[in-house]
C-alpha cells in the first residue's frame, strides 16, 4: 500500500476521526501501533523478512538500552559496523557482489523501511552511548522504528523528538483552520504524488526515449535540459508530496514531525541545498558522519583541518550517495555532491583571503550573484540526479550524447 | 554566569581570531564573523579543551538550531563543569 493512494487516504480519514475520541493515550497508542503494523503488513512481507525484522530490533533494543548503561566506544562501533555489513548484504551491494560468490545472494530478503531504521538505530545507540537517552523503553522504541509515517521514506525523525509527543498523544492542531490546513496539506500531497509528479514522470519517460534514440544533433541539447527540468520536477513534486502527506497525517493524530523541504530550489550551493531537500538526511549525515570523522581527525591533526575537512565532504557525501541505491551510479552521485560541496568551500576561501570577511558578505549580498548562483546550484543538483535514476551505462550514453552533440 | 562567559569569550577570540569579539546572551551564529559549520566545530573542540568537558553529537548541532545562543551555550558549559 503507497501513503498516496486511496484506500490509505480511506483508512486514515476513518482512522483521524476516530482517534481522540478514544479516551486515553494508551488506547490511542495501541490503535496508532495496530495502525502501523497493518501498514507494514500491507507492504506484504514474505516470512524470512518478519524474522530479520524482529531480530533487528529485538537486538537493536537490547544494545541500545545496554549501552545507554554500560558506554562502551569499542562496542558501540563494533556494532554499528555489523549493522552496515548487514545493511551492505541485504541490498546486495554492487560491490560485494562483484567480490563474493554468487551462491551467498540468491535468497534476496526485501525489507521495508530498512534504509531509515537502519539510521534511526545507529542515532540511537550513537545518543545511548553518550548519555542522550533519557527514558528508553520497549514499547516507545518499537513505535518509534514501525512509525508509519516515517517508515517507508522519512522524515528521519529523533527518537527524544518522537517521545516528546509519543507520551501525551493529544491533540497538537489548536484550532479548527490549522485541522482544516493540514487535511488540505494532506490532499495537496496526494495530488503532487499521483496527480504533478506522474504526469512529469510520464513526459520525462517519453523525452528520455526520444533522447536515445534519435542521432545527436541541436535537439539532442533541448531534450537534455527538458529531462533535468523534467526529472527534478517528477523527484520534487513525488517525494515533498509523500512528505506533505506523511507530516500533515501524523499532526492530525498528535505527533510532529520534522520538516523535509525548506525551498530547495533557492539554494545558492550544494552545502546549502541539503539544509533544504530531504534536509533531515542532510541532518542526519552531519551529525553522525561529518562532524564526529572531522572532529576526531582534528583533534589529532589540527594542523590540517582544512584538507581534513575536506577529506570528510567526500566521505559524508559518498556514503549519502551509496546509502540511496546499491548500484555504482550512486556512488558516482554522491562524490558528484561531496564535489560541489568542497567546490562552493573552496571558492569561499578565496573570497575571503582575497576580500576579507566584509567583502565576503557584501559579495553574497550582490543580487546578479545571487541568481547566478541559485541558476548553477539548480542544474548541477538536476544534473547529478542523471545518476541518481539510471544505471551507471545509461547515466554515462546520456552524457557522452550531450558531449557528442555539443561538439558536432 | 558572567565569569564563565568571560572565559568563553576568551576561547571565542581565539577560535575566531577577532579579540574585538564582547559576547552578549542574546547573539547567535549570524551575529559573529566566520562562525559556518567547520568553525563551529573548531569552537567546540576549544571549548572542550579549555574547560575538560566533552559534548554529545545531539548537543553539538542543537546548539546552532533556532532559540539557541550565546547564552545557553555559555549555560551548557556551565553545567557540564558542575
Amino acid at each position: 500500500m503507497n501513503v498516496a493512494s486511496l484506500e490509505w487516504v480511506a483508512c486514515f480519514l476513518v482512522v483521524s476521526g476516530v482517534f481522540f475520541q478514544l479516551p486515553n493515550v494508551r488506547s490511542r497508542q495501541v490503535l496508532f501501533a495496530a495502525g502501523s503494523l497493518g501498514f507494514l503488513a500491507a507492504q506484504a512481507p514474505a516470512w524470512p523478512a518478519w524474522l530479520l525484522l524482529g531480530a533487528f530490533l529485538g537486538i537493536g533494543y537490547l544494545v541500545t538500552n545496554l549501552f545507554a548503561r554500560q558506554p562502551n566506544q569499542l562496542i558501540v562501533a563494533g556494532y554499528i559496523l555489523l549493522l552496515v555489513a548487514g545493511f551492505t548484504y541485504i541490498k546486495q551491494y554492487a560491490f560485494l557482489t562483484a567480490l563474493l560468490p554468487a551462491s551467498l545472494f540468491e535468497s534476496k530478503i526485501a525489507l521495508v523501511g530498512v534504509s531509515y531504521m537502519l539510521f534511526r538505530q545507529i542515532h540511537l545507540v550513537v545518543d545511548a552511548y553518550q548519555g542522550q537517552i533519557a527514558q528508553f523503553t520497549f514499547w516507545n522504541y518499537l513505535n518509534y522504528q514501525l512509525n508509519l509515517f516515517g517508515l517507508l521514506a522519512g522524515p528521519i525523525q529523533r527518537y527524544q523528538e518522537f517521545c516528546e509527543d509519543w507520551e501525551r498523544l493529544e491533540p497538537i492542531l489548536i484550532n479548527r483552520e490549522e485541522i482544516l490546513k493540514s487535511y488540505l496539506r494532506l490532499f495537496l500531497g496526494v495530488i503532487k504524488v499521483l496527480g504533478l509528479g506522474s504526469l512529469c514522470m510520464t513526459a520525462y519517460s517519453s523525452v528520455l526515449t526520444r533522447y536515445m534514440s534519435e542521432p545527436a544533433g541541436w535537439r539532442t541539447i533541448a531534450e537534455f535540459f527538458g529531462m533535468l527540468y523534467l526529472f527534478t520536477a517528477y523527484l520534487y513534486f513525488n517525494f515533498s508530496g509523500y512528505c506533505d502527506i506523511v507530516i500533515a497525517g501524523s499532526n492530525l493524530l498528535g505527533l510532529r514531525m520534522p520538516e523535509n523541504f525548506n525551498y530547495p530550489f533557492v539554494s545558492r550551493n550544494i552545502g546549502d541545498l541539503w539544509t533544504r531537500w530531504h534536509r533531515t538526511l542532510g541532518a542526519w549525515i552531519r551529525d553522525y558522519v561529518f562532524t564526529p570523522m572531522f572532529k576526531t581527525s582534528v583533534e589529532r591533526w589540527p594542523s590540517y583541518a582544512t584538507s581534513l575537512s575536506f577529506v570528510a565532504y567526500f566521505v559524508a557525501f559518498l556514503l549519502a550517495g551509496i546509502w540511496h541505491g546499491s548500484t555504482w551510479n550512486f556512488v558516482v552521485f554522491g562524490l558528484l555532491h561531496g564535489a560541489g560541496v568542497a567546490a562552493a568551500k573552496i571558492w569561499e576561501m578565496i573570497l575571503i583571503r582575497r576580500r576579507g570577511r566584509p567583502g565576503l558578505k557584501l559579495y553574497l549580498q550582490n543580487p546578479p550573484i545571487k541568481y547566478v548562483a541559485i541558476i548553477g546550484t539548480f542544474h548541477y543538483f538536476s544534473f547529478s540526479l542523471i545518476f541518481w535514476s539510471n544505471d551507471m551505462a545509461t547515466s554515462m550514453s546520456i552524457v557522452k550524447k550531450l558531449g557528442a552533440a555539443l561538439t558536432r | 554566569m558572567d565569569k564563565k562567559r568571560t572565559e568563553v569569550e576568551l576561547v571565542f577570540r581565539d577560535v575566531f581570531g577577532d579579540d574585538g569579539i564582547v559576547l552578549r546572551d542574546e547573539m547567535t551564529a549570524d551575529d559573529v564573523d566566520g562562525w559556518d559549520s567547520l568553525a563551529h566545530i573548531n569552537l567546540i573542540i576549544a571549548l572542550e579543551k579549555r574547560f575538560g568537558i566533552k559534548f554529545a553529537t545531539a548537543e553539538i548541532s542543537r546548539m546552532k538550531e533556532p532559540g539557541q545562543n550565546v547564552g545557553t551555550l555559555v549555560e551548557m558549559v556551565s553545567r557540564k563543569r558542575q
